[in-house]
């Protein structure tokens, strides 16, 4: 039997079979209703519709739904998705299939934290981050954790221990948290790179609907002729902002690479192909038939080179 | 030119006619005066002699005509009698035995268009047999000899769907040394019979006594197998066919895959598996069961997502996702349709819940829950929470006998609902199992003896319909109301899980297969046999035969029979190797035909075509209808001892005795 509900919190799909059941559910708090999930979907079932504005004016969200009929829980949207606002469950366990048999890849989610260079009393990246991921916590020589940070005596403060929690499965790596921190103990990975530009000729201006929509604090900004420019160093290429500008090709993005555990899938080459461009599998695809070679030819002449 | 032709003929031999005129006991007799018929007939132009007899198909009563043929140089008969589609060819044979071209006896129907409806008015009956007689005499004046056609038979036969009665036809012929394609639309061969668990009354395995069955069919090399294919298009006449089949890719090539089945634990793609009629899954590449024939995989493109790890893990490289739907031709002699039922879906009938609470299901269903190798393992189960249901009912008859759905008996239903209760006793010894039924059923060999095992074995058989069904939204059971028509009082039952005996329909590609070798359905949907009784496998279409369900609501044994036989009547073609064509066809003057091709519009068994400036007719193909020769405007085409110039003579004796009020 098949199942959907759509609600104001999450879109659940069901499916359920007399011995299995399975679910897809996507937090629409989370979401950010970027391209990534309908431009990765293999089976073309994920579509984004674009809203009218609020009564103040503000730009709103697309509407996301999922073709129950196209969709097969395949968890590929899971995998791709930077804001971790989708989850497939099969009989209540996050079992991703699509990796486990290595059909598929993980996205690296590259954040380094040496938290022992932490200055006590210092939570610039729990306040920079964006969407609320950072968790600075205390703990004292034997584990306890802090409530107080005033109540402890000088003692006490110099065997305390700085512990950076991030919710890593939600985080889009935008680097911000890097940027703001001020004795760089943090160190992060963008997982999506590429080039977003904003066409200002085309770009109409006293619109700031992307700006309202980008999850990134600072990807975006309003410049000093009211209009919208771009900071590449925090942008996540996620397309949020694309898809509710009104005009064609008024911003114009694209990605390049996407940071993956290494993996020989045909699904992921065509993901890849959607997401960045048929250029950038081919020059994946390239990059690891030479590295494969090179691989041989260590092998054969028992000769260690400079690449490797 | 037409009567130029026709007395160019005549004038050589002058018309010697007989005319004999059966009593069929009292069928005719009892209201007829036969004696008064032979008195005028032998009054009509060119009859030389007038006879009765009690039974002319009767040996002796062939043997009288034969006489008379040689006596009085008889060169036209008729037979005034029962109906042509009796005993025309019982009297054809007859005069042709005797040296007469057999296309010159004439049967005046006095039976059934005579005798039998005036029954009570014997005097105006006995006028209209002699007018009949008459009309039939001036006919029979203008009757020309024609010639039989006779067309070769290729030894070879398509049998349309892989089910056990397309396996049985084909194992069979095979046999016989004859070549057989059978065409399957699925992956696998077994059709229905491979989802069952066990068999009615005998409680056989259904597989087990299946498997070897299919198995001697992948063996065969006179059987070549067409799965995941569908028959397109269907030329040609009987001995001869031309068929279109539609290969659809598995994007695995058969002739490599060894059947290991390394692709489907490398994929990870689950869909529910249709096989176990989706309660269980399935994987993208897959092969429908483990016994499936042939033991190729196959690709579901539409739910693969191309990861390509399958290409990886195989090891004769086998698979391909290059491959494209492939057209293949064959030419056969004979075709079987055997494409058997779906079984009826319930979701339209609101009253019982199918696909709004979860603990109703389909019989169909409930089989793979009960089979050993279904998506439980054979446990018995509910969907809701998984757990034993300890109450079950049936209701019966759900899409069958029902004029809101089919008003026709499913004919299994009764059985496999006792079927499938005994099973669940056997796995549940403390089950309480309710059958409401509306009459039960129990016809066959053994049935009845099966249905009193149950009762004694403790299942409770309710008579009366379950009027309505309501769902308890926190435990999941079911709330059925009923009448129990034999106390006369109303019944409240809450049952854990509730079973809907499904009826069958026929299959969904029937309408469509239908258009393509021009067959007919009955109005239940099923095709139509050429005689309800003495023709049962054979179609009005010569050489194309049924078998199975196709025909109508059948159990094993009796799909297996008419398989069987259909076999033997398409064996009988191919052994004798050519066919009689009847020859009274269409035949057209090329210096009349305006080339409108109106005639070509019109036949409905596609025996006109157009070929080079011409409009040819497929004798093998024409029926005689005579559609074309009405609807052409120029009249260039005659029918064969049909012509204008006939039928006017008998219409004219017939509007003569009006005119004189004989």
């Amino acid at each position: 039997m098949e199942d959907k509900e759509d609600t104001v919190q999450a879109l659940i799909l069901e499916q359920k079979l007399l011995v299995k059941n399975y679910k897809l559910n996507l937090d629409k708090e989370l979401c950010v209703s970027c391209q990534i999930c309908s431009l990765a979907c293999p089976k073309e079932a994920i579509k984004l519709e674009k809203q009218l504005k609020t009564h103040e004016g503000k730009a709103k969200k697309a509407k996301i739904d999922i073709d129950l009929v196209k969709c097969n829980f395949c968890g590929i949207c899971d995998v791709l998705c930077p804001y971790g606002a989708i989850k497939v469950t099969v009989n209540g366990n996050h079992v991703l299939s699509v990796v486990e048999k290595e059909s598929f890849p993980q996205l690296i989610r590259d954040i380094q934290v040496d938290s022992r260079k932490c200055p006590i009393d210092c939570v610039e990246c729990e306040n920079a981050c964006p969407l609320n991921l950072i968790k600075v916590t205390h703990l004292t020589s034997n584990g306890k954790v802090v409530e107080d940070l005033n109540s402890l005596t000088t003692l006490e403060r110099e065997w305390l221990k700085v512990k950076v929690d991030i919710e890593k499965e939600r985080c889009p790596c935008c680097r911000i948290c890097e940027f703001k921190c001020p004795k760089g103990v943090i160190h992060v990975r963008k997982t999506f790179y590429g080039k977003i530009h904003v066409n200002q000729e085309k770009c109409p201006e006293d619109c700031k609907d992307c700006l309202e929509i980008c999850p990134i604090t600072g990807a975006l900004y309003l410049g000093t002729d009211n209009k919208v420019h771009v900071n590449e160093l925090f942008c996540v290429y996620c397309g949020a902002c694309k898809v509710v500008c009104p005009v064609n090709e008024a911003l114009e993005l694209k990605r390049t690479k996407i940071l993956h555990t290494p993996i020989r899938s045909g699904a992921w080459n065509k993901a890849l192909e959607r997401l960045a461009s048929p250029l950038e599998i081919t020059k994946e695809l390239k990059a690891k038939g030479s590295r494969k070679a090179m691989e041989s030819v260590e092998k054969r002449l028992k000769y260690k080179g400079v690449v490797a | 030119m037409e009567q130029k032709d026709s007395q160019k003929q005549n004038k050589p031999e002058k018309l010697r006619i007989g005319v004999f005129i059966c009593h069929c006991g009292t069928n005719i007799a009892g209201s007829i005066d036969v004696e008064r018929v032979v008195k005028c007939a032998s009054t009509f132009p060119n009859v030389v002699v007038a006879r009765d007899y009690t039974y002319l198909c009767s040996d002796a009563g062939q043997a009288l005509i034969k006489e008379d043929i040689a006596k009085f140089k008889l060169n036209r008969v008729i037979v005034a009698a029962c109906s042509p589609t009796l005993h025309e060819l019982t009297f054809r044979k007859c005069v042709e035995d005797a040296g007469l071209n057999k296309y010159l006896v004439t049967v005046a129907n006095i039976r059934e268009q005579c005798s039998w409806v005036h029954a009570h008015q014997p005097e105006d009956a006995t006028k209209k047999a002699v007018d009949l007689t008459r009309m039939a005499v001036a006919r029979a004046s203008l009757l020309e000899p024609l010639e039989v056609i006779r067309v070769p038979i290729r030894k070879s036969c398509l049998v349309i769907g892989g089910g056990v009665a397309g396996i049985q036809a084909s194992l069979d012929l095979a046999e016989e040394g004859f070549d057989v394609y059978l065409v399957e639309k699925n992956p696998s061969i077994g059709g229905h019979m491979a989802q069952f668990d066990k068999t009615f009354p005998t409680m056989d395995c259904s597989m087990c006594i299946l498997s070897p069955k299919m198995a001697a069919v992948a063996h065969n090399p006179k059987i070549h197998i067409l799965a995941n294919s569908e028959v397109r298009e269907v030329s040609g006449y009987v001995g001869n066919f031309k068929v279109k089949i539609t290969v659809k890719p598995r994007y695995v090539k058969d002739e490599l895959c060894n059947g290991c089945g390394e692709c489907t634990k490398s994929c990870p793609i689950e869909v529910p598996n249709e096989f176990d009629e989706k309660l269980g899954p399935r994987k993208a590449i897959y092969i429908p069961f483990p016994q499936a024939v042939p033991q190729v995989y196959t690709v579901d493109i539409d739910q693969c997502i191309e990861c390509y790890k399958c290409v990886e893990v195989c090891g004769p490289r086998a698979i391909d996702f290059s491959q494209k739907p492939k057209e293949v031709e064959v030419e056969v002699g004979t075709i079987i349709v055997a494409t058997g039922f779906d079984p009826f879906d319930p979701s339209g009938l609101e009253e019982y819940g199918y696909g709004v609470y979860d603990n109703v299901i389909t019989g169909l269903e409930f089989e793979r829950i009960l089979s050993p190798t279904g998506p439980t393992g054979g446990k018995i189960i509910r969907p809701s929470d998984r757990k034993t249901p300890k109450r079950i009912a049936f209701i019966q008859c759900v899409g069958s006998r029902d004029e809101k759905t089919n008003p026709y008996c499913s004919r299994v239903c009764c059985m496999y609902a006792t079927k499938q209760a005994l099973l669940i006793k056997e796995k549940i010894p403390d089950a309480n199992i309710l059958v409401f039924y509306i009459d039960l059923r129990a016809f066959g060999k053994g049935f009845e003896e099966f249905y009193k095992r149950a009762q004694m074995e403790g299942v409770r058989y309710i008579r009366g319909k379950v009027a309505e069904v309501f769902e308890d939204p926190k435990s999941k059971n079911l709330i059925l109301h009923a009448e129990d028509t034999l106390l006369g009082v109303s019944v409240e039952s809450e049952v854990d899980l509730l079973v809907l005996s499904v009826g069958l329909t026929p299959n969904s590609g029937t309408k469509e297969l239908c258009r393509t070798l021009n067959l007919s359905r009955g109005p239940d949907g099923f095709l139509k046999e050429a005689h309800p009784k003495l023709r049962p496998m054979d179609t009005l279409v010569d050489g194309i035969f049924l078998a199975g369900v196709a025909q109508g609501p059948k159990d094993i044994p009796d799909s297996v029979a008419q398989a069987s036989g259909a076999a033997q009547k398409a064996s009988i073609l191919m052994s004798v190797g050519e066919a009689e064509i009847e020859a009274t066809t269409a035949e057209i003057n090329r210096n009349l035909c305006g080339r409108c091709l109106i005639c070509i519009s019109m036949c409905p068994f596609n025996a006109l075509v157009y070929n080079e400036g011409t409009v040819e007719v497929l004798e093998a193909l024409c029926k005689g209808c005579g559609a074309c020769a009405a609807a052409c405007p120029t009249k260039a085409i005659k029918m064969k001892n049909f012509t204008d110039k006939q039928i006017f003579a008998e219409l004219r004796e017939a509007l003569v005795s009006l005119q004189s009020g004989v």
